[in-house]
């Protein structure tokens, strides 16, 4: 059974005139221990998804309809206090902006204090501090960072910070949604590296989103590559980035430089994204695909697995083209 | 954290002094002469003119006067007034404490419940109640004061005569004891209203705005996501970070509300700093006009001393090493 199973998820913003559809029919899944990144250009809808299943967008303004089983019980319809029990225990997250990701007027150690408490209040002190000392110690930091504001740490460190607070009840699933996009490349592979040995380590599930196609490469065993609020391709990072099946994935994987062989033309995709309050009663990349036929516009494509969990979205797959 | 403070005192002394310096001068750049008016309107002689400039050294030239100014200042003599003829800081003295009664009492209501509302309104955002709380507060936001007072006067003193239409204590009665502290509070209500009800739409913009804005912070989804209860995070993370900007307002308006109270002290008649600065500029009466910007500056540096020093307590990124 898949640690997190994403069930034909449609995520929509009602706004005052219109419906945003962000996510339309996703499906996923995440096993133990696995690393799945998530990639797409800005608005494809990949921090919606994660946003969504975390159940952290307004609630007043969003639909939301299908299934998102995390041990097999729906998030969705878990009442509060079930959600409570499965936040940060279960899942944690660690966001882009790690410098806002605590508050400005209390002390670092403080914080992971109450939230340590959220879920075990009885807890002496000692044995709280003892995990937290612990945990900066993990992400390595010095013990001066509890008693730190988190202005007097640098980008670098607040992240780690948020690491180590992600950590704090060992979560079986760690969502980093573009966690690492602000720093420096060099701080970002220190961190990557970091927590690649940490979920060896503690038997952590990943969910990265991230529009850094390189980063998923280097760090996640398999990619789901998201356009305009649907899936184009999921599959292994080996198959996907090497051979990839989807006129999509092809056009994001030219968009990137690549440091090895010749040095071609780095191509863009032309165009851009669909308004997502209208339907598209076709394929959402038809409009910017190369390769579209009359049928792309007129029928939305199945899922096709090319081999067990590689699977493209595309009519011409179906047609047996390898379309290179 | 000394040095600090000491930074503070050094620039809020130097503030001082230029505003002493610049009142001095612009008052006597002013159009009319304390002499002429002294004089008399009926009898402008020029020899008792001449006299009365001499007496108080108008005759000599500006920068002359504010070496004068400046050396009895070092005595703290703050000199006399040229038209009731006593001590400047003994007229400062009985007017300062009716002004701060009224200025701190309503200051502190107001903050109390403008901040209150503020954060109620914040939590009910789109609802009928907040947008009723945000409509009243831009109605008294654009309502003149005197014209607030003048018809509180006429409802709750004129019609209804359950409150006294001005002045600090009834000048039939000699009360003393609690009765007369009974009388003056009785005589503070409707002004110290007229201020808090002006005052509320600031502290209440402010609190409304600054929840609003804290409460779509990163570090408040993130508080969330751990799970922890809407009511934790509100009443801790939420209101300490949302509470910075009204410290500040609040020291701010502190430290202007002995002149902001002018408009309603006369409206009111009472008898505070307010009037006094406002005869004292009519009548061209120098050393009064002087005495009180200096006591004016004074307070606006050392409020803005103790708000930095508020500020650093409630805000650690303001701490200054």
């Amino acid at each position: 059974m898949p640690l997190l199973e994403i069930k034909n998820v449609n995520i929509a913003y009602n706004t005052a005139d219109k419906q945003v559809k962000a996510c339309r029919n996703i499906s996923l899944d995440v096993y133990e221990e696995e690393s799945v990144g998530i990639v797409g250009e800005s608005g494809s809808g990949k921090s919606t998804l994660a946003m969504g299943i975390l159940r952290l967008l307004p609630e007043n303004i969003i639909e939301v309809s299908g299934q998102a089983l995390i041990e097999g019980k729906d998030i969705f319809q878990m009442s509060h206090e079930e959600l409570r029990e499965y936040r940060w225990k279960t899942m944690s997250v660690i966001f882009q902006k790690a410098m806002n990701s605590l508050s400005p007027v209390h002390r670092i150690g403080k914080q992971m204090e109450d939230i340590y408490r959220v879920h075990y209040p009885q807890e002496p002190l000692e044995n709280i501090q003892k995990r937290i000392y612990e945990l900066l110690k993990i992400v390595n930091l010095s013990d001066r960072v509890y008693m730190s504001y988190p202005h007097e740490l640098s980008g670098g460190m607040m992240q780690r910070v948020a690491i180590a607070l992600a950590l704090i009840f060992s979560p079986k699933l760690l969502i980093m949604d573009e966690a690492t996009t602000a720093l420096d490349v060099v701080t970002q592979s220190q961190i990557l590296n970091e927590i690649m040995e940490l979920e060896k380590k503690l038997k952590i599930a990943r969910v990265m989103i991230t529009h850094d196609v390189s980063v998923v490469a280097s760090t996640c065993k398999r990619v789901v590559v998201l356009y305009a609020g649907e899936i184009m391709e999921q599959g292994d990072v080996k198959d996907v980035l090497l051979d990839p099946k989807h006129p999509y994935t092809q056009g994001l994987l030219n968009s990137f430089p690549s440091f090895k062989g010749e040095r071609g033309q780095l191509r863009g995709i032309e165009g851009s994204l669909p308004d997502l309050s209208q339907d598209i009663p076709g394929c959402v990349f038809a409009p910017r695909c190369p390769h579209a036929c009359e049928k792309c516009q007129k029928e939305k494509p199945q899922a096709h697995e090319i081999k067990p969990r590689w699977s493209v979205s595309c009519h011409l797959i179906k047609d047996g083209e390898s379309n290179d | 954290m000394k040095k600090f403070i000491a930074k503070r005192l050094g620039s809020g002394a130097l503030t001082v002094m230029f505003s002493i310096i610049f009142n001095f001068i612009i008052i006597r750049l002013a159009p009319g002469d304390p002499a002429t008016l002294l004089a008399g309107k009926d009898n402008p002689n020029p020899a008792t003119i001449a006299a009365i400039q001499e007496r108080y050294g108008l005759d000599k030239s500006i920068f002359e006067q504010l070496l004068a100014y400046l050396q009895q200042l070092l005595h703290f003599d703050l000199g006399f007034s040229y038209v009731s003829n006593r001590d400047v800081a003994a007229l400062i003295g009985e007017r300062i404490v009716p002004t701060l009664l009224v200025a701190l009492t309503g200051a502190i209501i107001a903050v109390i419940i403008g901040t209150f509302l503020g954060v109620y309104a914040a939590r009910k955002k789109g609802t009928w109640i907040d947008q009723l709380t945000c409509a009243v507060s831009y109605l008294f936001d654009s309502t003149p004061s005197f014209w607030l007072g003048l018809i509180l006067i006429l409802v709750f003193a004129n019609t209804l005569g359950w409150l006294p239409t001005s002045g600090m204590y009834s000048l039939r009665n000699n009360y003393t004891g609690f009765r007369y502290f009974l009388d003056v509070a009785k005589h503070m209500i409707l002004p110290v209203t007229t201020l808090v009800l002006l005052n509320i739409p600031y502290y209440f913009r402010i609190a409304r705005s600054s929840v609003l804005q804290v409460m779509s912070e990163d570090f408040i989804t993130t508080l969330r996501a751990t799970g922890m209860s809407e009511k934790k995070i509100f009443n801790k993370y939420v209101l300490r970070n949302a509470i910075i900007p009204t410290v500040t307002v609040f020291g701010i308006t502190l430290a202007y509300m002995i002149t902001g109270v002018a408009l309603i002290e006369i409206t009111f008649a009472w008898p505070g700093m307010g009037r006094l600065v406002l005869d004292s500029v009519t009548k061209r009466d120098y050393p009064v006009v002087s005495g009180v910007y200096l006591i004016l500056s004074l307070s606006v540096a050392i409020g803005m001393i103790i708000v930095d020093l508020v500020y650093a307590l409630v805000d650690p990124r303001i701490r200054v090493e």
